[in-house]
């Protein structure tokens, strides 16, 4: 599978209720070492109930500026949130289906040395 | 919404943020290419996902064609992509940086080509200027 056909896919919750759409795949460089990098390994898909654009890293700190920008990306996003991928239950061109009692994380990282 | 969740331990990168459409450099700074898109492992379209599945990876690097169809839909046979491995990838930064020199990658054939079919055939195409 190639990530633009994970990109905008619709997310659905069990019972098949729309409940947004993917805008990002977030990956951790963590999996096994590599000649160079270690293999990143998929953590979660970031999903924005309400625009499939994307939201320019916003999401992964608490910066606001330049304000305007961040207000409206964060306006647009509201309710953005990271699925975790264990609570991923299918894959499908264009779908993605989440798992009974699938949490919404905070899509904000820890420490900001992660995302430099 | 929960907390965050569990951080994982290495750098976290967004894929469409960090990777899409970012330039590749090689070893020496020579640009390469662009990334047009990634190709991911371990998901099959359409099958059930075990709980406890090992999660996707990146493997690969497209670079080429990869941006027309993403633009215009459509896409070119698995066989035709042009990858890069992401073993030989080095750095994520605001360029992606590879660890060999661009003529050692498969990716890199274009060029080549006309370097060698067009370029070479021009009087003094095959020399540094004096």
């Amino acid at each position: 599978m190639i990530l633009s056909d994970l990109l905008g896919s619709e997310v659905v919750d069990a019972a098949g209720e729309r409940i947004g759409g993917v805008v990002d795949a977030r990956f951790a460089l963590d999996g096994p070492p590599g000649q160079l990098l270690a293999v990143p390994r998929l953590v979660g898909v970031l999903v924005s109930p309400r625009s499939r654009t994307s939201m320019w890293g916003y999401e992964r700190t608490d910066v606001h500026a330049p304000w305007p920008i961040a207000h409206y990306l964060r306006y647009v996003h509201r309710g953005l949130y990271l699925a975790a991928w264990a609570d991923i239950a299918r894959i499908d061109e264009g779908l993605v289906v989440l798992r009974e009692g699938y949490e919404r994380h905070d899509p904000r990282l820890r420490t900001a040395s992660q995302g430099s | 919404m929960s907390e965050r969740m569990a951080q994982p331990a290495g750098r976290v990168i967004d894929a469409q943020l960090h990777l899409l459409d970012r330039q590749i450099l090689d070893r020496d700074g020579v640009p390469v290419s662009v990334v047009a898109d990634v190709e991911l492992a371990g998901i099959e379209p359409g099958r059930a996902i075990e709980p406890d599945a090992a999660p996707p990876t990146i493997t690969d690097l497209l670079v080429g064609m990869e941006l027309p169809t993403r633009i215009f839909g459509g896409r070119p046979p698995s066989s035709r992509r042009m990858r890069i491995p992401w073993k030989l990838v080095a750095d994520v930064g605001t360029v992606l940086r590879l660890g060999v020199t661009g003529d050692r990658i498969d990716a890199t054939w274009v060029e080549r080509w006309v370097g060698r079919r067009v370029v070479g055939r021009i009087p003094g195409g095959r020399h540094d200027p004096e």
